[in-house]
């Protein structure tokens, strides 16, 4: 009997190795903290060894080849740091709200930074509720190429706690296998000719951006009347069944397939696609600008993410970054860079790219697209209203 | 072993606890809080507060009774087009399949090791507008010049079948499997034709598969929402989806938890409409799993 | 004469009813086949475009073939990550949740006692509940107790899930189980600890295989409870949905055909067993 547990011996550890397994066992374990957290924030003037950084997909420069990021290896190569990069944001919505709950309650989300769009209420609620670090303007002496326009947003004056990645327009895109060209919103809401075949994003702050300015209302200071009646223009386009999905990134798949003819989209996308038959314009009637920027949630180390900024914010870096190379086969971003001197270098290395409107907008486009009104878009009641309309 | 001799009747309550704890814990608890949820007022922003908000469930009811009736339609078509298209296949395997039968199991299962999302993006190729499929039917005239698979309603309910088949067709195979095969050769020599025999001993013997069958895919359908975001319209959308937009996007917690307890109180009317019209006994068999 | 008779053929049909018995007889054969086809259609899509050698970004129409997917399975940051934590994931929830899963099949089928129904009930309900109401249920619950999402969280949602089709796929075996073969064990002097060991164990085995394979199949399958409880952590099927929004790259059909084939695999040896085993048995 010796060597052999009895069956009630094995019966009795079983149970207690089973209540390890228990609530009390696994919280007393795992004690509340994310497996892949940072830490404690910024440690003073020393780099961490990684960089956790999570952006939108397709968001930064790459070589198809060999399936790298150049820039990052680059900054590896210079600073010793690695870049642990993540493509896990799709909307701002999702992403905000996934983040939300762990950072209300003062817990580290396991990122250095995180990119999110101004035309949606999350920079602004983060600042505010001071869910993020400040940048550590010592490291970054760059920040004096950030462009002029960039240089004092609202919900953060003196940009104590974000920089812009890229900016970007919402416009129309439309397959010219499939359609003449679609400029104008009313069309892409009414023509029949269109019907089932169209996308409109469903941020809200772009999808009502084109529509309310198609009814000539003004965007940067939005009434509930003008709220309403786009709308209503949307939920008949949807009732009617016009519009075929409402759509994040992935209206670039379908529009390329030809299952759609034409689709609300953002400047960027179009270039990526490298289809010849995609086109990109404004709305006749004008379009948004949007930014989106870099933040560092708590618990990120600002020093290291800052010093990450700064070596974003060189011109060459962000010219390569945003235009790629082609003898090298790296493609771009191909959005609007933030970066004063970028399109001068970009000359350099890839000029038909740096001669594309959509990366480097003329003054005439500039003139045509404006920023969506902020307070807009944290008002709860048109968030709910249009989150029945979209979601 | 002295222990145990002596307490005999403690074995079974030894050996059910861990897994009865963990179950409790972590399916019981927090449906349990789901429900108290269900019924509070408030936000992530400015925090919930219990007030016995009955309302939650008279604002789901009233705003989404669309989403929820379209939801067991679509549930209830995908669940019959299962059933139809899998029982031949589970009746031939069963009758027919002699040494290949477990093979030819295999085969019905193997589709599904594939990631679920995988297999419906696969649908979505498939089904493209330009796509093979639809061309052929353009050319059939049975789809219109300007018609479409995708987007429609159509997609959604042959997603929902395709992914949900094995849920029908297993139980099924294992109910005709299980079939004395002498009741039918007693029902033949009795002057029954094939077909009689099949209509009278067959079907009612393999019942308790179809209503097994039934329940594992009607069930979690009509909680589904990924085959009508990747494969359906805006107009398609089902009750899953509405319920995960108000728990992922919008943190809308109080409703999307009274939003779940009204799909499965729906689900459960449904369970029920359908055991009174096949008869308790084989529910309750069947459930005896 | 009379052998020519007896020898003949039976009387002679018609065209049409031979011709119908023939339709009669093959019909279901017929329809299996393309039941099959139709089954392994979106299948074959997946195998034959993680061969695909885009244009871009979208693999959406077969551009050329290509064995750079399959050497660069991950090229696609992230995608290695996600599967390796698919993985581990898998492993565990199985290897636990069978664990569990035997205790409380033995606990039903051998003995009688208060709360056998009861348990009955509180294994069949979670395989009834709705996947989103699982997820989302227990995302209120981890969040009210400040519990930060990731790994443990997706795990303890696994097991809690597995424990149900553990408990399902042992019992049937246990059902159908001859006591006689313990009690003629304990009658030549073994315990009840040997006797388990020696006899029951092994003869169940194959149904504690079953089980950590419809567990492991199940658990890195699953998405929407998964979807709700992960956090920041990406597991393989979450990885699949945020690609799906902008174009899945052909990668995501590697990995996919990967884990069909290896199953697949995995599932054949199983049968092969079983069949060397009956054929051991009865010979």
């Amino acid at each position: 009997m010796t060597q052999h547990l009895t069956r009630d011996q094995l019966l009795r550890r079983g149970v207690a190795g089973a209540s390890i397994l228990t609530i009390p066992g696994l919280l007393a374990a795992c004690g509340g903290t994310s497996k892949s957290s940072t830490g404690t924030g910024t440690t003073g003037h020393k780099l961490a060894s990684t960089l956790h950084f999570s952006n939108w997909p397709y968001y930064i420069d790459t070589n198809n080849k060999k399936h790298t990021h150049p820039s990052l290896d680059e900054f590896q190569k210079k600073f010793g740091v690695h870049v642990d990069y993540t493509e896990d944001i799709n909307d701002n919505g999702t992403f905000g709200a996934k983040i939300e709950p762990p950072l209300s309650r003062g817990q580290s989300i396991g990122r250095d930074i995180i990119v999110m769009t101004d035309n949606s209420k999350w920079p602004s609620l983060l600042v505010s509720k001071g869910w993020v670090e400040k940048l550590d303007k010592s490291a970054l002496p760059n920040i004096k190429n950030l462009e002029p326009t960039q240089q004092h947003p609202a919900w953060d004056p003196n940009r104590d706690y974000s920089l812009p990645w890229q900016s970007g327009m919402t416009g129309i895109a439309y397959n010219d296998k499939l359609t003449g060209p679609v400029t104008s919103v009313g069309d892409l809401l009414g023509n029949s000719k269109l019907k089932g075949k169209i996308t409109v994003l469903n941020e809200m702050g772009d999808a009502l951006a084109l529509v309310m300015l198609y009814n000539g209302d003004d965007i940067t200071k939005v009434t509930d009347k003008a709220f309403n009646k786009a709308m209503s223009m949307l939920q008949k386009a949807k009732d009617s069944g016009q519009i075929r999905q409402f759509t994040g990134n992935d209206y670039g798949p379908p529009l390329a397939r030809g299952d759609l003819s034409a689709a609300m989209s953002w400047s960027g996308d179009i270039p990526q696609l490298s289809n010849p038959h995609l086109h990109w314009n404004l709305a006749t009637t004008g379009g948004d600008i949007w930014t989106d920027n870099m933040l560092i949630p708590k618990g990120g180390d600002a020093y290291t993410a800052s010093v990450y900024m700064n070596y974003v914010y060189d011109p060459a870096v962000q010219a390569l970054m945003v235009a790629g190379d082609p003898k090298r086969n790296i493609t771009g971003i191909y959005y609007i860079p933030p970066v004063v001197g970028a399109k001068a270098e970009a000359l350099k290395v890839n000029p038909s790219v740096a001669n594309n409107p959509l990366i480097f907008p003329t003054k005439q486009m500039y003139a045509n697209v404006h920023i969506f009104d902020p307070a807009a878009l944290k008002n709860e009641k048109y968030l709910n209203e249009w989150n029945n309309l979209a979601f | 072993m002295g222990f145990l001799h002596r307490h005999k009747g403690l074995t079974p309550y030894l050996l059910l606890a861990p897994g009865v704890l963990w179950l409790g814990a972590f399916f019981l608890v927090p449906l349990g809080y789901l429900a108290y949820q269900s019924l509070q007022t408030g936000s992530l922003d400015v925090g919930y507060a219990f007030t016995w908000a009955w309302g939650n469930y008279w604002d789901a009811i009233n705003n989404y009774s669309s989403y929820f009736i379209r939801s067991l339609e679509y549930a209830g078509i995908a669940t019959l087009l299962t059933l139809l298209l899998s029982y031949p296949v589970a009746y031939w395997i069963a009758f027919r399949g002699g040494r290949w039968k477990n093979l030819f199991l295999l085969a019905i299962v193997a589709p599904f090791f594939v990631t679920y999302l995988i297999r419906t993006l696969a649908w979505e190729t498939i089904l493209a507008d330009h796509g093979f499929v639809a061309n052929t039917l353009r050319t059939l005239h049975l789809l219109g010049q300007n018609g479409r698979l995708l987007a429609t309603a159509l997609a959604v309910v042959c997603g929902i079948t395709y992914n949900f088949l094995p849920f029908m067709a297993l139980p099924l195979y294992v109910s005709l499997e299980q079939i004395d095969k002498r009741l039918i050769e007693a029902a033949q020599d009795l002057y029954a034709s094939h077909f009689n025999a099949f209509l009278r001993v067959t079907l009612p013997l393999s019942l308790p598969g179809v209503v097994a069958g039934t329940l594992l895919t009607f069930i979690p359908a009509a909680g589904d929402f990924i085959n009508a975001q990747l494969l359906g319209s805006p107009n398609n959308q089902m009750i899953g989806n509405v319920i995960q937009a108000k728990f992922i996007q919008v943190s809308d917690y109080p409703a999307a938890a009274a939003m779940s307890f009204v799909l499965m109180g729906g689900i459960l009317i449904a369970v029920l409409i359908y055991a009174r019209a096949v008869g308790t006994e084989q529910l309750t068999g069947s459930a005896a799993v | 004469m009379s052998s020519v008779v007896s020898a003949a053929a039976p009387p002679r049909r018609s065209f049409w009813s031979a011709a119908w018995a023939f339709v009669r007889r093959h019909v279901l054969t017929a329809y299996s086949i393309l039941f099959f086809i139709y089954l392994l259609l979106p299948i074959g899509v997946v195998i034959v475009f993680s061969f695909n050698n885009p244009v871009g970004r979208f693999n959406y129409t077969w551009q050329g073939f290509t064995w750079n997917n399959w050497r660069y399975w991950d090229g696609v940051p992230g995608i290695r990550d996600s599967i390796v934590l698919s993985l581990e994931i898998a492993l565990i929830a199985s290897l636990v949740a069978t664990a569990l899963g035997v205790l409380i099949a033995l606990a039903l089928v051998r003995y009688g006692f208060r709360g056998r129904g009861t348990t009955n009930l509180l294994i069949f309900l979670p395989l009834s509940t709705p996947e989103i109401v699982l997820g989302a249920s227990l995302l209120t619950l981890f969040l009210n107790l400040n519990v930060a999402f990731g790994f443990w969280t997706i795990l303890i949602a696994h097991i809690m899930f597995c424990i149900s089709f553990a408990v399902v796929t042992v019992k049937a075996r246990l059902i159908g189980f001859d006591r006689h073969l313990e009690e003629a064990a304990m009658d030549l002097g073994a315990n009840e600890w040997t006797t388990f060991r020696k006899v029951t164990l092994p003869l169940i085995a194959p149904a504690i295989l079953a089980s950590l394979l419809l567990c492991f199949a199940i658990s890195i399958d699953d998405f929407v409870v998964t979807y709700f409880n992960a956090g920041s952590q990406v597991t393989f099927p979450l990885f699949v949905w945020g690609a799906a929004r902008v174009g899945t790259p052909p990668q995501v059909n590697v990995i996919g055909t990967a884990i069909f084939v290896i199953a697949l695999a995995a599932m054949l040896f199983s049968i092969l067993i079983q069949t060397r085993r009956g054929r051991s048995a009865t010979a």
